[in-house]
C-alpha cells in the first residue's frame, strides 16, 4: 500500500510542481517579484478542497461528465496561461500582469491534482488499517515530487539569463502541450468529442507503466496509443506555443538583452 | 436547393442519432475494492458507455494505460466513461486506490 501511495501522490505532485518550478525560476531570471506564489497555493488548495467535498455533484454533472468537463477546462485554462505568460514577458512593464496570469496558473494545477490528493488521503485514512501507511506514502512521493520540482528551480536558476529563459520556456512548452493531449483525452471519454482508433501504438517501443512512461507522461503528456484528434491539437498547441515563444525571444534578441 | 440542405441535415441528424442510440452499456460494479464483472467482452471496432458503479463507502480510480482511461469514482455513486473503437485485443484495467484488488481486462473481440 505504501508504495502505491507514494507513486500515486508522486505522479499528482510532480506536474504541478514542475509549473511551480519554471514559473519560479523565471521570475527570479526575469527579476519579478515572487509574491504570487502564496496566494496562489493557497487559493489553489482552497479550490481542491471545494472540489473534492462536491465530488459526487461535480462527477454526477452533464450527464456523468462533470468531471471530464471540469478537469478539462481547467487544463485549457492553464494552457491559455502558459500561453499568456510568454506573450507578456516580453514586457517587463508588465509585471503585475505577468504575476496574475502565474499565480491563476499555478491556482488552477493545485485544484487539478490537489483535489485527487484529497480524495484519495480522505477516502483511505477511513480505513484503520490502511491510514499510517497511506499517510507515510503520500508524505514520501510529495516530497519525491517537490524535491524535483526544486531541482528544476536550481536547475533553470543556475544557467545564464540566456539559457535558464531558454531552458524554462522549452519546458513550459512542453507542459502546455502536455496539458491539451490530456484535456484533449477527457473530452474523448466523456465522448464530447469523436474517438477514433489509435494512431499509432507505441506501448512496445516505449510502455506508458514504464518509469521513463511515466515521467515522459508528466512532463509532455506521452501516450502510448493517442487518439488522431489528440496528436492534431498537440501539434496545434506545440505550434501556438513555440509560435510565441520564438516572438519572445527574438525581442529579448533585438534588444540586447540575450 | 435548399430543400436537398434541409433533406441532408435531416438525415445526418438521424444517422447520429441512432449511432448514438445504439451505443453498447456495459455496468461494472466495484464492491470491497474489487470489479464485477472483472472482465468484460465488448465488440470490435465500437464506442461502448462503461458505467462503473462504487458500492464502496471509498472512492476509486479507474484506470488504464492501455485505454487512455483515467476517473475518479466517488465512493456510494457512479461515473460514465467511453471508450473505443478498439481494435481486438486485451486492455487491462485497474483501480488505482486499490490496485492489488482492483483489477480487471477489457477483452475486444
Amino acid at each position: 500500500m505504501l508504495i502505491n501511495s507514494v507513486i500515486l501522490i508522486l505522479r499528482e505532485v510532480l506536474e504541478a510542481a514542475l509549473i511551480v518550478s519554471v514559473f519560479l525560476a523565471l521570475s527570479q531570471k526575469l527579476q519579478l517579484s515572487k509574491r504570487w506564489l502564496m496566494p496562489a497555493l493557497l487559493f489553489g488548495f482552497a479550490t481542491a478542497a471545494i472540489y473534492a467535498l462536491n465530488i459526487q455533484v461535480i462527477s454526477q454533472a452533464f450527464e456523468g461528465v462533470g468531471q471530464e468537463i471540469v478537469n478539462a477546462s481547467l487544463q485549457v485554462v492553464i494552457f491559455g496561461c502558459i500561453a499568456l505568460f510568454v506573450f507578456f514577458i516580453k514586457n517587463a512593464q508588465n509585471h503585475k500582469r505577468i504575476a496574475f496570469i502565474m499565480m491563476c496558473c499555478v491556482s488552477m494545477a493545485v485544484t487539478r491534482e490537489g483535489a485527487e490528493i484529497i480524495i484519495y488521503i480522505q477516502g483511505l485514512i477511513a480505513i484503520p488499517e490502511l491510514r499510517s501507511p497511506v499517510l507515510i506514502g503520500s508524505i514520501i512521493g510529495a516530497g519525491i515530487g517537490i524535491s524535483a520540482g526544486v531541482f528544476f528551480y536550481y536547475l533553470i536558476a543556475s544557467l545564464s539569463f540566456k539559457n535558464g529563459l531558454r531552458l524554462g520556456l522549452f519546458l513550459l512548452i512542453l507542459i502546455a502541450g502536455g496539458m491539451i493531449m490530456q484535456a484533449s483525452q477527457l473530452l474523448i471519454q466523456a465522448d464530447l468529442i469523436s474517438s477514433q482508433q489509435a494512431l499509432w501504438n507505441s506501448s512496445s517501443f516505449l510502455n506508458e507503466r514504464s518509469l521513463t512512461g511515466q515521467l515522459l507522461y508528466a512532463l509532455i503528456g506521452y501516450e502510448a496509443t493517442p487518439a488522431p484528434i489528440q496528436v492534431y491539437m498537440y501539434i496545434c498547441s506545440l505550434f501556438i506555443m513555440i509560435t510565441l515563444t520564438v516572438r519572445t525571444l527574438n525581442h529579448f534578441k533585438q534588444r540586447e538583452i540575450i | 436547393m435548399s430543400y436537398y440542405i434541409r433533406y441532408f441535415a435531416f438525415l445526418c441528424l438521424l444517422i447520429t442519432a441512432s449511432v448514438s442510440a445504439a451505443t453498447p452499456i456495459i455496468e461494472i460494479e466495484i464492491r470491497d475494492h474489487l470489479f464485477y464483472p472483472s472482465e468484460v467482452e465488448v465488440p470490435i471496432d465500437t464506442k461502448v458507455k462503461l458505467i462503473i458503479i462504487n458500492q464502496d463507502p471509498t472512492a476509486e480510480e479507474f484506470e488504464s494505460y492501455e485505454l487512455n482511461r483515467e476517473k475518479v469514482i466517488p465512493g456510494m455513486s457512479k461515473g460514465i466513461i467511453f471508450i473505443g473503437p478498439l481494435p481486438a485485443g486485451e486492455y487491462p484495467f485497474f483501480g488505482e486506490f486499490f490496485p492489488k484488488t482492483a483489477q480487471g481486462k477489457v477483452i475486444v473481440k
